[in-house]
Protein backbone atom coordinates (compact mmCIF):
# COMPACT_ATOMS: atom_id res chain seq x y z
CA UNK A 1 0.00 0.00 0.00
CA UNK A 2 1.45 3.49 -1.01
CA UNK A 3 1.89 6.06 1.69
CA UNK A 4 -1.02 8.94 2.22
CA UNK A 5 0.17 12.86 1.99
CA UNK A 6 -1.27 14.50 5.39
CA UNK A 7 -1.02 18.27 4.80
CA UNK A 8 -0.24 21.22 7.58
CA UNK A 9 -0.48 24.33 6.12
CA UNK A 10 0.79 26.09 2.71
CA UNK A 11 2.90 28.55 2.78
CA UNK A 12 5.06 30.78 0.04
CA UNK A 13 7.27 28.79 -2.52
CA UNK A 14 11.36 28.91 -1.71
CA UNK A 15 10.61 28.92 2.14
CA UNK A 16 13.04 26.24 4.43
CA UNK A 17 10.87 26.22 7.48
CA UNK A 18 12.54 23.98 10.61
CA UNK A 19 11.95 20.75 10.43
CA UNK A 20 9.74 19.09 12.76
CA UNK A 21 8.64 14.99 13.71
CA UNK A 22 5.53 14.27 11.55
CA UNK A 23 2.02 13.50 13.18
CA UNK A 24 3.22 9.88 12.75
CA UNK A 25 5.93 10.39 15.24
CA UNK A 26 8.49 8.63 13.11
CA UNK A 27 9.15 10.52 10.09
CA UNK A 28 10.08 14.47 9.43
CA UNK A 29 7.97 16.73 7.80
CA UNK A 30 8.79 18.45 4.68
CA UNK A 31 7.74 20.88 1.96
CA UNK A 32 6.40 20.28 -1.40
CA UNK A 33 6.60 22.25 -4.32
CA UNK A 34 3.07 22.98 -6.08
CA UNK A 35 4.15 25.78 -8.40
CA UNK A 36 3.57 28.90 -6.78
CA UNK A 37 3.03 28.16 -3.14
CA UNK A 38 4.64 25.08 -0.96
CA UNK A 39 2.55 22.64 1.01
CA UNK A 40 4.33 21.46 4.63
CA UNK A 41 3.59 18.03 4.39
CA UNK A 42 4.21 14.56 6.14
CA UNK A 43 4.08 11.04 4.82
CA UNK A 44 1.66 8.56 6.78
CA UNK A 45 0.70 5.53 6.09
CA UNK A 46 -3.00 3.86 5.27
CA UNK A 47 -2.32 1.25 8.07
CA UNK A 48 -2.90 4.34 10.18
CA UNK A 49 -4.26 7.19 8.13
CA UNK A 50 -6.50 5.43 5.92
CA UNK A 51 -10.20 6.28 5.74
CA UNK A 52 -11.86 3.52 7.56
CA UNK A 53 -8.50 3.44 10.47
CA UNK A 54 -8.65 7.19 10.98
CA UNK A 55 -12.39 7.01 11.15
CA UNK A 56 -11.34 5.02 14.23
CA UNK A 57 -8.61 6.81 15.46
CA UNK A 58 -10.44 10.16 15.71
CA UNK A 59 -13.09 8.18 17.89
CA UNK A 60 -10.54 7.52 20.66
CA UNK A 61 -10.66 10.93 22.61
CA UNK A 62 -7.09 10.00 23.68
CA UNK A 63 -5.30 9.86 20.36
CA UNK A 64 -7.24 12.78 18.74
CA UNK A 65 -6.40 15.18 21.52
CA UNK A 66 -2.53 14.37 21.11
CA UNK A 67 -3.04 14.74 17.61
CA UNK A 68 -4.87 17.86 17.20
CA UNK A 69 -2.48 18.97 19.67
CA UNK A 70 0.47 17.89 17.08
CA UNK A 71 -1.29 19.38 14.40
CA UNK A 72 -1.58 22.92 16.46
CA UNK A 73 1.79 22.88 17.48
CA UNK A 74 3.27 22.13 14.44
CA UNK A 75 1.56 25.10 12.44
CA UNK A 76 2.81 27.65 15.55
CA UNK A 77 6.06 26.39 14.64
CA UNK A 78 5.29 27.20 11.00
CA UNK A 79 3.95 30.22 11.87
CA UNK A 80 7.17 31.43 14.21
CA UNK A 81 9.19 31.28 10.94
CA UNK A 82 6.62 32.43 7.81
CA UNK A 83 3.24 33.48 7.29
CA UNK A 84 0.89 30.09 6.92
CA UNK A 85 -2.32 29.27 5.51
CA UNK A 86 -3.51 26.82 8.14
CA UNK A 87 -5.59 23.64 7.23
CA UNK A 88 -7.99 21.91 8.99
CA UNK A 89 -6.57 18.83 11.14
CA UNK A 90 -6.85 15.76 8.61
CA UNK A 91 -6.88 17.05 5.50
CA UNK A 92 -5.19 14.20 3.47
CA UNK A 93 -4.41 13.06 -0.04
CA UNK A 94 -3.71 9.70 -1.79
CA UNK A 95 -1.12 11.10 -4.08
CA UNK A 96 1.30 13.87 -5.22
CA UNK A 97 -1.05 14.73 -7.99
CA UNK A 98 -4.22 14.81 -6.29
CA UNK A 99 -2.74 17.35 -3.79
CA UNK A 100 -1.45 19.10 -6.94
CA UNK A 101 -5.08 19.66 -9.00
CA UNK A 102 -6.56 20.08 -5.78
CA UNK A 103 -3.95 23.15 -4.90
CA UNK A 104 -3.68 24.40 -8.27
CA UNK A 105 -7.78 24.93 -8.10
CA UNK A 106 -7.62 27.48 -5.51
CA UNK A 107 -3.97 29.05 -6.11
CA UNK A 108 -4.53 32.26 -7.12
CA UNK A 109 -6.44 32.75 -3.78
CA UNK A 110 -4.06 30.65 -1.85
CA UNK A 111 -1.71 33.47 -3.04
CA UNK A 112 -4.12 36.16 -2.27
CA UNK A 113 -4.98 35.04 1.46
CA UNK A 114 -0.86 34.23 2.14
CA UNK A 115 -0.75 38.59 0.91
CA UNK A 116 -3.30 39.27 3.37
CA UNK A 117 -1.58 37.49 5.81
CA UNK A 118 1.73 39.36 5.66
CA UNK A 119 2.76 40.59 9.05
CA UNK A 120 -0.77 40.30 10.95
CA UNK A 121 -1.12 38.30 13.66
CA UNK A 122 -4.86 36.49 15.03
CA UNK A 123 -5.76 37.38 18.61
CA UNK A 124 -8.35 35.06 20.58
CA UNK A 125 -10.25 37.33 23.64
CA UNK A 126 -12.76 36.45 25.94
CA UNK A 127 -14.59 37.96 29.03
CA UNK A 128 -15.52 36.12 31.47
CA UNK A 129 -17.43 37.16 34.59
CA UNK A 130 -18.20 36.97 38.20
CA UNK A 131 -22.25 36.74 38.12
CA UNK A 132 -22.47 37.18 41.73
CA UNK A 133 -20.56 40.21 41.70
CA UNK A 134 -22.63 41.57 38.73
CA UNK A 135 -25.45 41.00 40.35
CA UNK A 136 -25.05 43.05 43.68
CA UNK A 137 -23.52 45.72 40.94
CA UNK A 138 -26.79 45.54 39.85
CA UNK A 139 -29.00 45.42 42.47
CA UNK A 140 -27.20 48.88 44.37
CA UNK A 141 -26.55 50.63 40.66
CA UNK A 142 -29.04 49.43 38.00
CA UNK A 143 -32.37 52.51 37.26
CA UNK A 144 -34.57 50.00 36.50
CA UNK A 145 -33.91 47.84 39.46
CA UNK A 146 -33.56 51.39 41.57
CA UNK A 147 -36.89 52.34 40.59
CA UNK A 148 -38.92 48.68 41.02
CA UNK A 149 -37.58 49.09 44.45
CA UNK A 150 -39.35 51.97 45.16
CA UNK A 151 -42.25 51.19 43.69
CA UNK A 152 -41.79 47.86 46.08
CA UNK A 153 -41.54 49.99 49.23
CA UNK A 154 -45.09 51.68 49.15
CA UNK A 155 -46.64 48.56 48.80
CA UNK A 156 -48.87 46.08 51.25
CA UNK A 157 -46.47 43.32 52.97
CA UNK A 158 -48.59 40.71 51.11
CA UNK A 159 -48.19 42.09 47.87
CA UNK A 160 -44.18 43.07 48.66
CA UNK A 161 -43.64 39.72 49.50
CA UNK A 162 -44.73 38.52 45.90
CA UNK A 163 -42.86 41.68 44.33
CA UNK A 164 -39.46 41.27 45.80
CA UNK A 165 -39.27 37.28 44.46
CA UNK A 166 -39.92 39.16 40.94
CA UNK A 167 -37.10 41.70 41.79
CA UNK A 168 -34.58 38.96 41.69
CA UNK A 169 -35.75 37.84 38.26
CA UNK A 170 -35.57 41.21 37.24
CA UNK A 171 -32.18 41.44 38.22
CA UNK A 172 -31.31 38.56 36.42
CA UNK A 173 -32.64 39.92 33.07
CA UNK A 174 -30.55 43.23 33.38
CA UNK A 175 -27.30 41.06 34.49
CA UNK A 176 -27.76 39.70 31.09
CA UNK A 177 -28.77 42.90 29.59
CA UNK A 178 -25.19 43.80 31.51
CA UNK A 179 -23.48 41.53 29.73
CA UNK A 180 -24.37 42.11 26.30
CA UNK A 181 -23.91 45.56 25.81
CA UNK A 182 -20.66 45.51 28.46
CA UNK A 183 -19.11 42.86 25.88
CA UNK A 184 -20.21 44.79 22.69
CA UNK A 185 -18.97 47.88 23.82
CA UNK A 186 -15.82 46.40 24.76
CA UNK A 187 -16.18 44.59 21.02
CA UNK A 188 -15.97 47.31 19.19
CA UNK A 189 -13.47 49.18 21.21
CA UNK A 190 -11.38 46.20 19.77
CA UNK A 191 -12.12 46.17 16.86
CA UNK A 192 -10.54 50.01 16.06
CA UNK A 193 -7.65 47.93 16.35
CA UNK A 194 -7.99 45.09 13.95
CA UNK A 195 -8.46 44.12 10.19
CA UNK A 196 -11.06 41.67 10.52
CA UNK A 197 -12.96 40.20 13.54
CA UNK A 198 -15.14 37.40 14.20
CA UNK A 199 -17.50 36.78 17.27
CA UNK A 200 -17.55 33.47 18.47
CA UNK A 201 -19.80 31.19 20.58
CA UNK A 202 -19.86 31.43 24.46
CA UNK A 203 -18.25 27.93 25.97
CA UNK A 204 -20.15 26.89 28.87
CA UNK A 205 -18.72 26.29 32.24
CA UNK A 206 -18.63 22.09 31.84
CA UNK A 207 -16.38 22.86 28.73
CA UNK A 208 -13.79 25.48 30.10
CA UNK A 209 -13.81 24.00 33.54
CA UNK A 210 -13.79 27.66 34.84
CA UNK A 211 -15.81 28.78 37.38
CA UNK A 212 -16.80 31.92 35.69
CA UNK A 213 -19.04 32.21 33.17
CA UNK A 214 -18.03 33.19 29.74
CA UNK A 215 -19.80 36.21 28.39
CA UNK A 216 -18.12 36.86 25.26
CA UNK A 217 -15.40 35.13 22.91
CA UNK A 218 -14.03 36.49 19.56
CA UNK A 219 -11.31 36.53 17.26
CA UNK A 220 -8.95 39.72 15.81
CA UNK A 221 -6.83 40.23 13.10
CA UNK A 222 -4.02 42.54 13.94
CA UNK A 223 -1.34 43.99 12.22
CA UNK A 224 1.56 43.50 14.11
CA UNK A 225 2.62 47.07 14.73
CA UNK A 226 -1.11 47.42 16.67
CA UNK A 227 -0.50 44.11 18.52
CA UNK A 228 1.02 46.08 21.72
CA UNK A 229 -1.32 48.83 21.92
CA UNK A 230 -4.55 46.36 21.25
CA UNK A 231 -2.95 44.26 24.60
CA UNK A 232 -2.15 48.11 26.15
CA UNK A 233 -6.13 48.46 25.63
CA UNK A 234 -7.06 45.48 26.69
CA UNK A 235 -4.73 45.68 30.35
CA UNK A 236 -6.55 49.23 31.28
CA UNK A 237 -10.20 48.03 30.52
CA UNK A 238 -9.32 45.09 33.22
CA UNK A 239 -7.87 47.18 35.37
CA UNK A 240 -10.90 49.53 34.71
CA UNK A 241 -13.45 46.75 35.47
CA UNK A 242 -11.92 43.83 37.81
CA UNK A 243 -13.71 45.18 40.61
CA UNK A 244 -16.91 45.27 39.12
CA UNK A 245 -16.49 40.87 38.55
CA UNK A 246 -15.47 41.32 34.79
CA UNK A 247 -12.15 39.25 33.69
CA UNK A 248 -10.45 40.24 29.73
CA UNK A 249 -8.36 37.48 28.43
CA UNK A 250 -6.41 37.17 25.48
CA UNK A 251 -4.93 34.68 23.91
CA UNK A 252 -2.18 34.49 21.12
CA UNK A 253 -1.16 34.93 18.64
CA UNK A 254 -2.50 32.06 17.01
CA UNK A 255 -1.88 30.82 13.62
CA UNK A 256 -4.44 32.86 11.24
CA UNK A 257 -7.46 29.95 11.41
CA UNK A 258 -10.30 31.95 11.58
CA UNK A 259 -9.26 34.50 8.43
CA UNK A 260 -9.05 32.49 5.74
CA UNK A 261 -11.82 32.21 3.54
CA UNK A 262 -11.62 30.02 0.75
CA UNK A 263 -15.23 30.19 -1.31
CA UNK A 264 -17.20 27.23 -0.93
CA UNK A 265 -16.85 25.47 -4.50
CA UNK A 266 -17.29 21.78 -5.63
CA UNK A 267 -14.83 19.76 -4.21
CA UNK A 268 -14.63 21.77 -0.68
CA UNK A 269 -16.86 21.19 2.40
CA UNK B 1 -5.48 40.57 32.34
CA UNK B 2 -3.48 37.52 31.41
CA UNK B 3 -2.02 37.23 28.30
CA UNK B 4 -1.31 33.15 27.83
CA UNK B 5 0.30 30.80 25.40
CA UNK B 6 -2.30 28.92 23.45
CA UNK B 7 -1.38 25.44 24.26
CA UNK B 8 -2.24 25.51 27.75
CA UNK B 9 -4.75 23.85 29.54
CA UNK B 10 -8.00 26.40 29.50
CA UNK B 11 -7.44 27.12 26.14
CA UNK B 12 -8.22 23.18 25.83
CA UNK B 13 -11.37 23.74 23.32
CA UNK B 14 -10.26 26.63 21.75
CA UNK B 15 -6.84 24.48 20.11
CA UNK B 16 -9.54 21.04 19.24
CA UNK B 17 -11.89 23.73 18.05
CA UNK B 18 -9.70 26.05 15.58
CA UNK B 19 -7.40 22.79 14.81
CA UNK B 20 -10.81 20.49 14.56
CA UNK B 21 -12.97 22.53 13.22
CA UNK B 22 -11.75 25.83 11.73
CA UNK B 23 -8.88 25.54 9.50
CA UNK B 24 -8.86 26.36 5.48
CA UNK B 25 -10.85 23.33 4.18
CA UNK B 26 -9.39 22.18 1.20
CA UNK B 27 -11.34 18.96 0.77
CA UNK B 28 -8.11 15.88 0.83
CA UNK B 29 -9.44 12.62 -0.51
CA UNK B 30 -9.98 11.08 3.20
CA UNK B 31 -12.78 11.97 4.87
CA UNK B 32 -13.76 11.20 8.86
CA UNK B 33 -16.37 12.86 10.97
CA UNK B 34 -15.26 14.29 13.97
CA UNK B 35 -16.96 14.09 17.35
CA UNK B 36 -18.71 17.34 18.90
CA UNK B 37 -16.25 19.39 20.06
CA UNK B 38 -17.68 20.61 22.98
CA UNK B 39 -18.27 16.99 24.48
CA UNK B 40 -15.01 15.72 22.68
CA UNK B 41 -13.31 18.92 25.34
CA UNK B 42 -15.28 17.64 28.16
CA UNK B 43 -14.44 14.28 27.50
CA UNK B 44 -10.28 14.88 27.61
CA UNK B 45 -10.79 17.60 30.45
CA UNK B 46 -11.99 14.33 32.18
CA UNK B 47 -9.41 12.01 30.90
CA UNK B 48 -7.00 14.38 32.10
CA UNK B 49 -8.26 15.03 35.60
CA UNK B 50 -8.69 11.39 36.02
CA UNK B 51 -5.05 11.35 35.23
CA UNK B 52 -3.38 13.99 37.47
CA UNK B 53 -6.03 12.67 40.64
CA UNK B 54 -5.07 9.07 40.21
CA UNK B 55 -1.27 10.91 40.95
CA UNK B 56 -2.85 12.62 43.86
CA UNK B 57 -4.29 9.52 45.44
CA UNK B 58 -1.61 7.96 44.74
CA UNK B 59 -2.60 5.22 42.35
CA UNK B 60 0.32 6.30 40.35
CA UNK B 61 2.46 2.90 41.49
CA UNK B 62 2.98 1.98 37.87
CA UNK B 63 5.50 4.61 37.59
CA UNK B 64 7.70 3.73 39.71
CA UNK B 65 7.41 -0.21 39.70
CA UNK B 66 11.07 -1.52 37.92
CA UNK B 67 9.60 -4.07 35.78
CA UNK B 68 7.12 -1.80 34.33
CA UNK B 69 9.02 1.82 34.48
CA UNK B 70 12.03 1.81 32.92
CA UNK B 71 13.01 5.12 34.79
CA UNK B 72 11.83 3.28 38.68
CA UNK B 73 14.64 0.62 37.40
CA UNK B 74 16.79 4.13 36.53
CA UNK B 75 16.13 5.96 39.79
CA UNK B 76 17.01 2.45 41.84
CA UNK B 77 20.15 1.84 40.20
CA UNK B 78 20.96 5.67 40.94
CA UNK B 79 19.93 4.68 44.71
CA UNK B 80 22.76 2.15 44.68
CA UNK B 81 25.31 4.01 42.55
CA UNK B 82 24.70 6.25 45.85
CA UNK B 83 25.01 4.14 48.42
CA UNK B 84 28.11 2.50 47.10
CA UNK B 85 29.51 5.87 46.84
CA UNK B 86 29.16 6.28 50.22
CA UNK B 87 30.22 3.52 51.53
CA UNK B 88 33.69 3.94 49.17
CA UNK B 89 33.87 7.07 51.00
CA UNK B 90 33.79 5.65 54.31
CA UNK B 91 36.92 3.39 53.28
CA UNK B 92 38.96 6.08 51.75
CA UNK B 93 38.53 8.26 55.16
CA UNK B 94 39.09 5.17 57.09
CA UNK B 95 42.27 4.05 55.25
CA UNK B 96 43.77 8.13 55.07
Amino acid sequence: MSDLIYVYGIINENQTPPVFKGIDGERDAHTISLGKVDAVVCDVSQQEFGEEALQQKVEQADWLHEKAFHHHEALMKLYEYCTVIPMKFGTIYKSFENLERTIAKHCDQLIESLEVLVDKEEWNFKIYCNNEKLREGIAIHNPTVESKKEEIAGLSPGRQYLEKRKLSQLVNQELEKEKESFSTLVHDSLQAFSVSSEVKKNWNKDVTGRNEEMSWNSVYLIQKNQVESYLDHIKELQKKWEDSGWMLEATGPWPAYHFVALPKSEGTR
Amino acid sequence: MSIEQSSQSNSLVDVLETVLDKGVVIAGDIRVGIADIELLSIKIRLIVASVDKAKEIGMDWWETDPYLNSKASQDKLREENESMQKRLEELENRLG
